[in-house]
């Protein structure tokens, strides 16, 4: 498997990354410092969430569903990530097109540099082969799109000339996030499948999502003028 | 300002820094970093040289890639099988083609069918036969194991020739490939070898001055296909717990001056006796040749106890018929009256002469016959070319205590009816007789660990100064004689790494991760158009939104 399968996994990782901040425009944009400093904001975040973790949820380690409530109130910190974004796109100058993908990428490309690369350098790159690897991967790419559309949702949320009829959906949205996780974890465990199953169905929600924050922020840009 | 010069730096600077930084970090990082998903302890096949004869497998280190039975095909296979499923057809064939050998025993030895143990011991016998050039390991089944057993059987798809070249190739990249990781030191001879022997005596007391003597001895090693699995229960387990009982009992006797015997007891506890008697050899030696002469010389007879508790019928195996009135004859008349009170017991007289062409002595007691000293050796196995004697099945699970119980009883009567010269009947009895319990610790003690003469002879060994103390307990004179074989010309020869840990990494072919980068890059030319045209996307999105407005 070796560095052959490492170079894989990187391939698989950060290229769509790169292409997805190369044509998106934001190359021409300058706005590297920009994602830097979204990256900087996540490791924040992170930081915060845990020592909230440690301190209120000590060696909480039970399987899903022996502890709901307690499964539940964590994933609540995970709001936590959805300030930061706040922060993020309040940071940063500029038209909703560039200033929902810089927050987005900036903070999904932290999120991927700082969980991954330490896993894939330590466990790609050994003579085992695992399928969870190239899993990690293609779920790290789900997390890009999972990413902007938060940041996206985040920047309708704060604004004021959002319709107000859709305010509510885009709430839910926000907090359908926060508890993605929790509730795909649950799903997967009634459903009993296997790890390839998951990735489809966590590909799909996060596609659906990203569809509904596309289609309402459209609708907005058009109204205010942005293209 | 500052921001462009920084992207303006990694812009024109990180290729480089990478290129540079990159082969270091692959270099100071350590080779390996993943511990396998699966580690095995594994025990190695004997290895030793005997007379310059070498024996055992003479290879440790395997690192090869795991096939069945049926797939292996070249030196870089290392075969994996259960034992049920090696014949010795195909043990010899991979003796002489194969990589590497990993035999999967059965979790319980104790629990197999007879034919199964027929099949092992036969086993046994036709991998000791003679030395190998290639690692042989053993190890124990477990759930995982099994699973790569099962799963290694099913991969060899891509070797088979009936099949078409695109099925063939389908299933070297489905498949699940093992590569199996043993790395001991290299197997090296053991320099400080000193084989135990354990002495001690119970001194008889006879008004007319002389006294005649006998010893009674049993070797506490055992010997199986790997030094670590030979637990020896029977062989010789069981004769150690016997004579450590026959130790207590004419102890008590002796220590009371109303019992007193008229004979000398030698007890003697020889070390490495499945390796031609080394122990009892080197103990003769000393006592025969050392100027001032030994009791033994004046030795009635020399009872050897081996493997006592397989049956309940006991045979006396004698190089030279004993003379009509003589001690040992007298000896096997009591025997036989001895065991008359045991519905199943039976003594038999088994005659075999010594042959001195053959490499290795048959009993214990040729040993002493060689040396002209009347001899014979107490067995419950009839032929000493039974394959019980040396194989791993010898487990405490496959003994019966209750033999071995009755058999200890029946000498001990004959032993005492002869020492003190009574017409027979059961001289132990109400307050003195065979402690189940005792006998029962005893083997269960010794077939607790493994006992191969290797494993024993470092110094200091702790079940060596174990049996010591016992003696010291009991018995007068206790003494260790150490067998160290010679510096220049051993006649013996001990190798170290007798088990390692084996892991088996799971591996996929080279191909496989070819394939698997087209089906990435596929994936990320995907990924490429979709952004392209992601303002496709947009614009339906846009128009979507339009409809509504207008609905």
């Amino acid at each position: 498997m070796t560095l052959y399968h490492f170079g894989n996994c990187v391939a698989l990782i950060y290229v769509p990354y790169y292409l997805t901040y190369k044509y998106s425009g934001l190359s021409e944009y300058g706005a590297f410092w920009k994602c830097i400093q979204a990256g900087m904001i996540y490791m924040f975040t992170q930081l915060c969430k845990m020592l909230v973790l440690a301190t209120f949820f000590p060696d909480n380690d039970a399987d899903i569903g022996s502890d709901l409530l307690g499964e539940f109130l964590k994933a609540t910190v995970d709001i936590a990530d959805l300030v930061g974004l706040y922060f993020v796109l309040s940071g940063i100058p500029g038209k909703g097109h560039s200033k929902v993908l810089t927050a987005g990428i900036g903070w999904a490309t932290a999120e991927v540099i700082l969980s991954r690369a330490l896993l894939l350098w330590v466990g790609a790159r050994g003579a085992e082969f695992d399928w969870k690897y190239i899993q990690k991967c293609l779920e790290s790419n789900i997390f890009l799109i999972q990413h902007i559309s938060s940041a996206t949702l985040i920047w309708l949320w704060s604004r004021h000339d959002l319709k107000t009829n859709l305010k509510p959906i885009v709430t839910a949205l926000l907090i359908f996030t926060a508890y993605k996780g929790l509730m795909l974890d649950i799903l997967l465990k009634v459903l009993m499948t296997g790890p390839w199953m998951m990735l489809v169905i966590k590909a799909l929600v996060t596609l659906a999502t990203g569809g509904f924050t596309l289609t309402i922020y459209a609708g907005l840009a058009q109204a205010i003028g942005i293209f | 300002m500052w921001l462009e010069h920084t992207e303006e730096f990694f812009k024109g600077f990180l290729p480089y820094y990478v290129l540079i930084f990159l082969p270091i970090f692959i270099i100071i990082s350590p080779a390996n970093p993943v511990a396998a998903s699966h580690e095995f302890p594994v025990y190695r096949m004997q290895h030793f040289d005997l007379h310059g004869v070498s024996h055992g497998c003479r290879s440790a280190s395997i690192n090869l890639e795991a096939r069945s039975l049926m797939g292996w095909t070249t030196s870089r296979h290392c075969v994996v099988t259960k034992l049920k499923d090696l014949t010795v057809d195909h043990f010899m064939e991979i003796r002489n083609k194969a990589g590497a050998l990993l035999v999967v025993l059965p979790n319980n030895l104790s629990k197999l069918s007879k034919e199964d143990k027929h099949h092992l011991v036969l086993l046994e016998n036709a991998m000791m036969m003679e030395d190998i050039k290639i690692p042989v390991y053993f190890c124990k089944e477990t759930k995982e194991l099994n699973n790569i057993v099962k799963e290694v059987g099913t991969n060899n798809a891509a070797d088979d020739k009936k099949i078409s070249a695109a099925e063939a190739m389908l299933a070297s990249v489905s498949a699940n490939g093992y590569q199996i990781v043993v790395s001991p030191k290299t197997p090296s001879a053991k320099t400080d070898v000193k084989v135990a022997t354990i002495q001690g005596n119970l001194v008889g007391h006879s008004a007319d001055g002389k006294i005649p003597t006998i010893a009674i001895v049993a070797h506490y090693d055992s010997f199986g296909v790997a030094p670590d699995l030979a637990f020896g229960a029977d062989s010789n387990g069981s004769g150690v717990a016997m004579l450590l009982e026959l130790v207590r009992l004419f102890s008590v006797l002796y220590s009371d001056p109303k019992t007193h015997g008229k004979f000398n007891i030698v007890f003697l506890l020889t070390g490495a006796g499945k390796l031609n008697y080394q122990g009892s050899k080197k103990w003769l030696e000393d006592q025969l040749d050392s100027l001032d002469g030994s009791i033994i010389q004046e030795a009635s007879y020399v009872m050897c106890l081996d493997s006592t508790a397989s049956s309940s019928s006991l045979y006396m195996h004698v190089s030279k018929p004993p003379k009509e009135g003589s001690a040992a004859s007298i000896f096997f008349n009591k025997l036989k009256l001895a065991s008359d009170s045991f519905v199943e017991a039976s003594v038999e007289g088994v005659h075999k002469k010594i042959n001195l062409a053959d490499d290795l002595l048959a009993w214990e007691h040729e040993r002493f016959s060689i040396r002209r000293l009347p001899s014979f050796t107490l067995s419950s196995l009839k032929s000493h070319k039974d394959f019980k004697r040396s194989t791993i099945l010898d487990v405490r699970d496959n003994l019966s205590l209750d033999t071995l119980v009755q058999n200890t009883q029946i000498v001990a009567d004959a032993l005492a009816n002869h020492i003190y010269n009574l017409t027979g009947g059961a001289v132990f009895g109400n307050s003195l007789k065979v402690e189940r319990n005792a006998v029962e610790a005893w083997l269960d003690y010794l077939s607790s660990q493994s006992r191969s003469a290797q494993m024993l002879s470092n110094k200091d060994n702790v079940l060596v100064s174990q049996l010591k103390d016992t003696f010291g307990r009991y018995l007068r004179d206790v003494k260790i004689t150490y067998a160290i074989p010679d510096k220049r010309d051993p006649e013996f020869v001990f190798y170290d790494v007798t088990q390692g840990t084996m892991n088996v990494y799971s591996v996929k072919p080279a191909f496989f991760d070819l394939i698997l980068t087209m089906g990435i890059v596929a994936y990320l030319v995907t990924i490429y158009f979709a952004i392209q045209k992601f303002p496709v996307f947009y614009t339906i999105a846009c128009s979507i939104t339009k409809n509504k407005k207008q609905n």
